[in-house]
């Protein structure tokens, strides 16, 4: 009776536990469709998703997100130009080339880097590829190339360890028939082992997209944030999540109802990208 | 042997990257020879800032276009950065930046331009002969409260006008310690939000000199506060501008500190002294190089 009912009783907080973090995101949900809907309708939106011109203090004011839209698509698009590669290899080298010992440390430091602040990464940013930039491309170094850049390396850990583990859980025996046909170790890892693992290097992509679309104090600190359509690699621009951050310590009304909105913008990308990454999940199974 | 190969690429990749930096930093020494002939790099606040609504405001950057519409002009390329200190780093950072922060925010990393010759100091500022500051008011409406009244004795007193020194430039130079009769009561005090933070530190110098009182601060914008003080709605009212001529009308207004708006530029800059309408003209994107000013 007694053991009954302790069961029951841990069966209840389990489903509790469950439940938090489900109604979390329900409420996260309602909250920003509640917040952003009546704000797209009040502006339309068309004027809303394809307005050229965010200028909220003007009178009458705009909100044209179109230029942030197309910012957060361009500093992702390079990210992943830049993190993918680096990542890919950086995984086939710790996964079949990588002596023991390295082993040891380069793991650690790979996880290290997922646990460094985003804000840290910004003032790395801002100090260092920032005028770096401006030396050797010219320009004022706040531009779509140094936010690509410096999200390139916050979405390696996200890479690799996707990768990595994707590359391990190839069956042994693709490398040992490659082997045994005749090839050398590289020809075996990078022509028959990779190629398996092509689904988990492509869930490692989807979700490095999400972490760098999602990214806000870093790219703020470093992609000038002009609310502009883009106009050039060297030129600044303004993400999703920067205009957000960026203003909504100060808005009121239609302006903190449209940022709302943005955030609800944001927040379908997000939900189409993890979409994305369990259909890919399901294929790898 | 192969083993012995991987090092010593490892070692050249790791070298050639030391060289690398190397090289940089040299490149960076060079390039502290200032060109003027470079573009310069506009740095400004994000929209609904109160540094840049006044900023704007104070030096036609905003103006009303042909359809009589209000337009903030600020040039498209300008860096937006959301914070006094990023803007201070931004411009320490870049030879050719130039920027806007509040005169109580600066330090020696920056230089704060002359406007029209006049330097952004405390004594210009209080005479007025520096043209980029505007005035923390607070207003009432008709007879006050006891409490009220003395709540203003205490801002406008010796140890009211300290505190409002810390961070901003006080208006009475020479005033007289608080000598009030610490009623009770409550007082409901509305309005701007970069007042706000002055007010919370008055707030609670106040209540330690006179604990019977109760003092309700709303952060709700200088505009709203004004409304609330005519509607009675507020006791005291706080505005980070001058009162428009409908607000006058309504209320007894009082200065109660100066923040003066100083535009920056980095140190290594030869430049250190714009007319005020070159200032206008670099932050709407009409001048665009360093050379351009004259």
């Amino acid at each position: 009776m007694k053991k009954n009912f302790l069961e029951k009783f841990m069966e209840i907080i389990f489903f509790i536990s469950a439940s938090a973090s489900i109604i979390s995101v329900v409420l996260i949900c309602v909250f920003m469709f509640a917040g952003g809907i009546p704000a797209i309708k009040e502006i339309g939106l068309f004027d809303f998703l394809l307005g050229k011109k965010w200028s909220p203090s003007n009178v009458p004011p705009s909100f044209g997100i179109l230029p942030m839209i197309l910012g957060s698509i361009y500093v992702t698009f390079g990210a992943i130009l830049i993190g993918l590669p680096i990542g890919v290899l950086t995984a086939v080298f710790l996964s079949k080339f990588c002596p023991r010992k390295i082993y040891r440390y380069l793991k650690p430091a790979v996880n290290l880097m997922a646990g460094i602040p985003s804000i840290v990464y910004g003032f790395f940013g801002m100090v260092v590829l920032v005028p770096f930039i401006s030396n050797v491309f010219g320009g004022n170094g706040n531009s779509i190339l140094t936010a690509s850049i410096l999200l390139g390396i916050m979405i390696l850990p996200t890479i690799i360890g996707l990768s990595e583990s994707a590359i391990r859980s190839v069956p042994k025996s693709y490398y040992e028939g490659a082997i045994a046909l005749g090839a050398s170790h590289e020809t075996a890892v990078m022509f028959a082992v990779l190629p398996a693992a092509k689904s988990g290097i492509f869930a490692s992509i989807v979700l490095g997209i999400g972490r760098a679309i999602g990214e806000t104090m870093a790219v703020v600190m470093v992609a000038g944030n002009q609310a502009r359509m883009p106009n050039g690699i060297l030129r600044g621009i303004r993400t999703l999540t920067a205009n957000i951050v960026m203003e909504m310590g100060y808005a009121a009304d239609l302006h903190r109802e449209a940022l709302i909105a943005t955030g609800m913008i944001l927040f379908i990308f997000i939900l189409f990208i993890n979409g994305v990454f369990s259909i890919l999940k399901r294929r790898m199974n | 042997m192969k083993k012995l190969l991987t090092v010593v690429l490892s070692l050249v990749l790791v070298a050639s990257l030391l060289a690398g930096c190397g090289t940089d930093n040299n490149s960076t020494g060079n390039n502290s020879s200032f060109n003027l002939n470079n573009e310069i790099v506009v740095v400004s606040r994000e929209e609904g800032s109160g540094t840049r609504g006044a900023f704007v405001e104070l030096t036609g950057v905003e103006a009303k276009d042909d359809n009589g519409n209000t337009v903030d002009r600020t040039y498209e390329e300008a860096i937006v950065y959301n914070g006094t200190n990023q803007v201070l780093t931004a411009v320490a950072g870049n030879e050719y930046a130039i920027g806007y922060i509040s005169t109580g925010s600066l330090n020696n990393t920056v230089r704060p331009l002359k406007i029209d010759g006049v330097e952004p100091t405390t004594e210009n500022i209080k005479n007025g002969s520096y043209k980029i500051a505007r005035p923390f008011n607070i207003a009432t409406k008709g007879d006050v409260s006891e409490i009220t009244q003395d709540f203003i004795d205490f801002i406008m007193s010796k140890e009211g006008q300290e505190i409002v020194s810390d961070s901003f430039i006080a208006v009475d130079d020479n005033p007289s310690p608080y000598a009030g009769s610490k009623p009770s009561g409550k007082v409901i005090v509305a309005g701007s939000t970069s007042v706000t933070p002055v007010m919370e530190k008055l707030r609670e110098a106040y209540l330690e000199i006179n604990p019977n009182a109760e003092i309700e601060i709303h952060s709700t914008g200088s505009s709203a506060g004004m409304q609330a003080a005519i509607t009675g709605t507020a006791d005291i009212g706080m505005a980070s501008r001058d009162l428009k001529d409908s607000e006058k009308a309504e209320l007894d207004y009082l200065a109660i500190a100066i923040d003066g708006i100083a535009v920056i530029n980095n140190p290594t800059n030869t430049i250190d002294d714009l007319a005020l309408e070159q200032v206008t003209k670099i932050f709407t994107g009409e001048i665009i190089k360093w050379s351009d000013i004259k």
